[in-house]
């Protein structure tokens, strides 16, 4: 049995899954009921001045049958009074000492604010903090949330008045809201920060009912833009992880948030330098139970691969994650048609030949049966006819031995570069 | 003509002038393709566009192989 203990800036906790800072994490009892599943921590709902909330106010994206492919939401901070919080988390780390309690904390962008609150919830003995410059609805308009987390300057200033009067490990959340999300977590580093955590919601509208024309979800005929999350947003998070995870000057750990549904989910935030996962659309989807399933089926991952402990995935993807110039221009792949097991639905056919390279001819065989070819020689390697091939084993992508070594973009241009200085000298 | 038979008149056209002895003094990149100046001590100018992706590719690879042989050295 592999070791699943995880550690971010010194936060440990029995397992790498925690719960978000969400609904799931509104109250001592829910938080409870989760460790007592078998979540290793869990990031209370954020704390702030207590908000007055709206209803209704989640909506979800089902897409072709699947149910909550993306989720909605215009909930606001915690609408409870700040001692019953306290009140709530004490009692709960007292009942559960080994799992991780964090703080999601979100108050006016002023010095003062953030030194009462981080002292008073210390006190009750949480394992770190997280401070909330993500959620893109509402407390947004008041300034707080996403409206400073865009704002590396505020990020960095912010950060470095929570780091004045804290004694456990800093966590800035960050929201995807914005063009480069390195810029914020640069600026979360300069402040002080022992940890990111990313992402947040992402700005969205769920939809719009074409009978009655109001919003979804919408508060008595009026709606207004929500946090993004769930299934759908996760290549969306694990592009931000990745791109955080291989800068050179965010050298701080990174908690991997943004629709991760399962254990395979989770090995890949880890992978790409997540050194743990938190969770909350699964959770809101399926209970707390589902953590049950990770746990196993990360233990047995790990297990199959002889990997003693869940600390030694992390990061081992990042050094293959770089920028499209140093992708290699002589790498090439093309699709292969198994013809025993095509149906010959021809979706492949179409799809190259409507969207892509128009290189599967439809043939037929010695007698007469129907069957698809790929012409390797105009097949570019897109992989859309695998993509939409709905038979599994029927379309293989095949590598081919280049002739000419690896060429990057960036090693053309500087050979071109050198033909232009040298006039010939170079030339074949 | 597919895009491939395309390159293969490019790249035979680019080894033609190679294999002569000519050498690739000049890439201009536009919007058409790639414009090759090939140059040859006391001999004209020669130009070849080259349109095809696989066809500029193929005299970058050249290059570049040449460039990586001269730094081994």
């Amino acid at each position: 049995m592999a070791d699943l203990r995880s550690n971010l800036a010194g936060i440990q906790s029995p397992n790498p899954f925690w719960l978000a800072s969400a609904p799931p994490t509104n109250s001592g009892y829910q938080v409870q009921r989760a460790f007592e599943a078998g979540w290793g921590g869990a990031v209370w709902k954020t704390l702030g001045d207590p908000i007055l909330n709206v209803s209704s106010r989640f909506a979800a994206v089902s897409f072709n049958g699947q149910r909550v492919a993306g989720f909605n939401n215009i909930e606001l901070i915690t609408d409870r009074p700040l001692e019953v919080n306290l009140k709530e988390i004490y009692e709960t780390k007292k009942m559960y000492p080994d799992h991780a309690i964090i703080a999601s904390l979100m108050v006016e962008p002023k010095q003062e604010k953030w030194h009462e609150i981080v002292k008073r919830v210390e006190e009750v003995g949480v394992d770190g903090l997280e401070l909330n410059f993500g959620c893109p609805h509402g407390m947004a308009e008041r300034g707080m949330g996403s409206a400073s987390g865009q704002v590396p300057e505020l990020v960095e200033k912010q950060t470095f008045w929570a780091k004045e009067a804290a004694e456990t490990p800093v966590i800035v959340k960050l929201t995807p809201n914005i063009t480069d999300i390195t810029a914020t977590a640069e600026a979360a580093v300069r402040g002080g920060a022992d940890a990111v955590s990313m992402i947040n919601t992402i700005n969205s509208l769920a939809g719009v009912d074409i009978d009655t024309w109001n919003t979804i979800p919408h508060v008595g005929g009026k709606g207004a833009h929500g946090g993004y999350c769930g299934p759908a947003v996760k290549p969306i998070a694990l592009n931000m992880v990745g791109e955080c995870a291989r800068s050179p000057r965010i050298n701080v750990p990174i908690s991997g948030i943004g629709g991760i549904s399962n254990w395979q989910n989770a090995v890949e935030f880890m992978l790409m330098g997540a050194s743990n996962v938190q969770i909350c659309t699964a959770a809101m989807h399926h209970g707390f139970r589902i953590v049950e399933d990770m746990i196993d089926g990360l233990n047995n991952y790990l297990d199959e691969k002889e990997i003693p402990s869940v600390q030694e995935l992390v990061g081992k993807s990042v050094p293959k994650y770089s920028d499209w110039g140093n992708l290699d221009l002589n790498y090439k792949i093309v699709a292969r048609i198994n013809n025993d097991v095509c149906i010959n639905c021809n979706k492949c056919h179409i799809a190259c030949e409507d969207t892509s390279h128009q290189c599967i001819d439809m043939l037929k065989d010695g007698q007469g049966n129907p069957i698809l070819k790929v012409r390797e020689e105009d097949c570019v390697g897109c992989n859309l006819c695998s993509i939409v091939c709905p038979v599994e084993g029927a379309i293989d992508m095949v590598e081919l031995e280049s002739e000419h070594p690896p060429m990057t973009w960036n090693d053309r241009q500087a050979v071109l570069g050198l033909v232009q200085e040298k006039k010939g000298n170079l030339t074949p | 003509m597919s895009d491939y038979q395309e390159y293969l008149l490019e790249r035979e056209k680019i080894d033609h002038w190679l294999d002569k002895g000519y050498m690739i003094t000049d890439v201009t990149e536009n919007l058409s393709g790639a414009e090759l100046t090939l140059k040859k001590p006391e001999n004209d100018l020669e130009k070849l566009l080259i349109k095809t992706a696989d066809g500029r590719k193929y005299f970058s690879n050249l290059l570049f192989q040449k460039k990586e042989e001269l730094e081994s050295r």
